[in-house]
């Protein structure tokens, strides 16, 4: 009894730091999301745009720059990144994966310039954080007001787009390009523009972990597109996809569900250093899935590539 | 009005499998014109639709809708002036999207889309009237799946999309090649009462020589990239199915079967 009364206190301790640092990832699963389900341009960028926007918004702030224009240079620079890996895919038809793994592996060469170092300090400079009344900065509560705002104001922003002209427009070259350009659709504008926000919102949350945790590092994007899918994939899985109300909603459920997931894990004594593996299997479990249900039999020796 | 002038298109040129797909193809259809396009495979049909549509790029020779030049125009761009039903259901809509946002889609083909709803009471009142004319009760699936719609009922629905805003040319891919007999007479139908109602310029390719007998007022048969022969007037009205497989030179068996 002692050890589970020890394992949920601790739990419960964290939680705040949890939710606020799972709102603030929320973007990246958006991120992962956007060119994923509404574009099927299953994209990597993200684990080099999330670092990108950490790294500039890092050197922003130690130059002594207002946060809002650190967040506002790293959703340019995000947007910008993302860009080119649809530009590298459509211009010269790399698969979209390939086309991401190239830009990430460049972005990463481009963090460390743009930073002169690994690592940079930016502990007590200003942050989006400080503005809210009533909560004394620096703690979890006013990060979760400041995250959660921006988190449902870009929910609210992206249901309404996806609902215009524009919007059914890029979905449709989601579902079917031929069909798309034959109504048309500039698939070309509406890919790279799609990618681009995608991205844009990844290095956004680069920007606002950095303030957040009050230091950038090259390394910041380690892993973080196999947990924004594995988030992802809970989000679907409890919110559904069906409408694109749903499909918005389930990156920001899945990120926070997700993250308390993974603090309850840690809380219960798994070693840290066995946590992406732990992921990465249940990941695969998610996507193995429909084929387990579909069929007993093994699989055609190569089917079309799940996504 | 349609006009192509000399097309010519040649793949894998210089290689052994080199292969002349449009080998000066010329042919023009005036306005209001319905012409049904024949010929054995490999003839030509789908490159002409394709380089018509602005999918295949021509080598040389030059494409004109309604007199303007489109011979270097995108397909987004060409899509302002024709619209396509393809033979596959699959490919003329987006499966994943509901039947009123495919509607809308092709709604906006040639207009500029906007930052402004998509989906509204006007528009999707309009868009049930569309479909109710098919009678297939597509009028009352409006927020169903295009994924979940048969095959037949896809390719309707791709129909009513393509004639809708009045195209200045119609292009019809072998549209009911795919369908069972009882459901291509439906979209046969209805392609025949939207083509004559709005007076559209058509370009119908297809292997039922049937059709070709019964509709259009222009058969032009291709055979090796060329057009091989016009019927057109008095002569396309008494031609039967006999005498358009006597045109077929040496390779009429596979035709005999297609027809």
């Amino acid at each position: 009894m002692g050890f589970i009364q020890d394992v949920l206190a601790s739990f419960v301790a964290i939680m705040p730091v949890t939710l606020a640092q799972s709102l603030i990832l929320a973007f990246v699963v958006l991120g992962i999301m956007i060119p994923f389900r509404m574009l099927n341009f299953p994209d990597l960028t993200s684990e080099g745009a999330f670092p990108l926007g950490g790294c500039i918004c890092g050197v922003l702030l130690a130059a002594g720059a207002s946060p809002l224009v650190g967040i506002a240079a790293a959703l340019v620079a995000g947007f910008a990144a993302g860009c080119c890996t649809a530009f590298i895919h459509l211009r010269f038809r790399i698969h979209t994966l390939l086309a991401g793994i190239l830009m990430m592996t460049m972005l990463y060469s481009i963090n460390l310039r743009i930073m002169g170092k690994s690592n940079l300090s930016v502990f007590g400079s200003p942050t989006v954080f400080d503005w809210v009344p009533f909560a004394r900065p620096g703690f979890p509560a006013s990060k979760i007001v400041v995250a959660g705002l921006l988190a449902l104001i870009a929910f609210m922003l992206l249901h309404m787009f996806f609902r215009t002209e524009k919007g059914t427009a890029v979905r449709a070259v989601g579902a079917n390009p031929d069909m798309a350009e034959a109504q048309g659709i500039n698939v070309w504008a509406a890919t790279i523009g799609g990618v681009g926000l995608a991205s844009a919102f990844s290095a956004s949350s680069g920007a606002l972990m950095v303030q957040s945790q009050g230091f950038a590092d090259v390394n910041m994007g380690l892993g973080i597109l196999i947990n924004g899918l594995a988030a992802l994939m809970i989000g679907e899985a409890v919110v559904g996809k069906q409408t694109v109300w749903r499909q918005l909603l389930a990156p920001f459920a899945g990120a926070i569900i997700y993250y308390q997931l993974v603090s309850f894990c840690l809380a219960a004594g798994m070693p840290p250093p066995d946590l992406k593996l732990a992921t990465g299997l249940f990941v695969l479990a998610m996507l193995a899935l429909p084929s387990l249900k579909r069929s007993r039999g093994s699989a055609p020796a190569r089917e079309a590539i799940r996504e | 009005m349609l006009e192509i002038r000399s097309a010519r298109k040649v793949f894998y040129r210089g290689q052994a499998d080199e292969k002349i797909a449009l080998d000066g193809l010329s042919l023009s259809l005036a306005t209001g014109e319905f012409g049904i396009v024949i010929g054995s495979n490999g003839a030509g049909k789908s490159s002409m639709l394709n380089a018509i549509s602005g999918a295949l790029i021509l080598d040389s020779g030059q494409i004109l809708i309604n007199g303007a030049d489109v011979t270097d125009m995108p397909v987004h761009k060409r899509a302002a002036k024709l619209a396509r039903v393809f033979q596959d259901p699959m490919r003329g809509t987006a499966a994943s999207m509901t039947v009123a946002e495919n509607m809308l889609l092709a709604d906006l083909r040639s207009s500029k889309r906007t930052l402004r709803q998509g989906l509204n009471a006007t528009r999707l009142a309009s868009y049930k009237e569309r479909l109710s004319i098919l009678g297939l009760g597509l009028e009352n699936r409006m927020d169903t799946r295009v994924d979940l719609l048969s095959g037949g009922q896809r390719q309707s629905l791709s129909l009513i999309m393509a004639v809708g805003g009045s195209p200045d040319l119609l292009l019809l891919d072998e549209h009911t090649a795919a369908l069972d007999p009882r459901t291509a007479e439906i979209v046969m139908q209805a392609t025949v009462r939207a083509v004559s109602a709005l007076k559209l310029t058509t370009l119908m390719v297809t292997h039922n020589m049937q059709h070709a007998v019964d509709y259009g007022n222009r058969v032009i048969m291709l055979d090796a990239g060329r057009v091989l022969l016009e019927v057109t007037g008095e002569e396309k009205a008494r031609i039967t199915v006999i005498d358009l497989i006597g045109h077929f030179s040496v390779k009429t068996d596979r035709m005999l079967l297609a027809s």
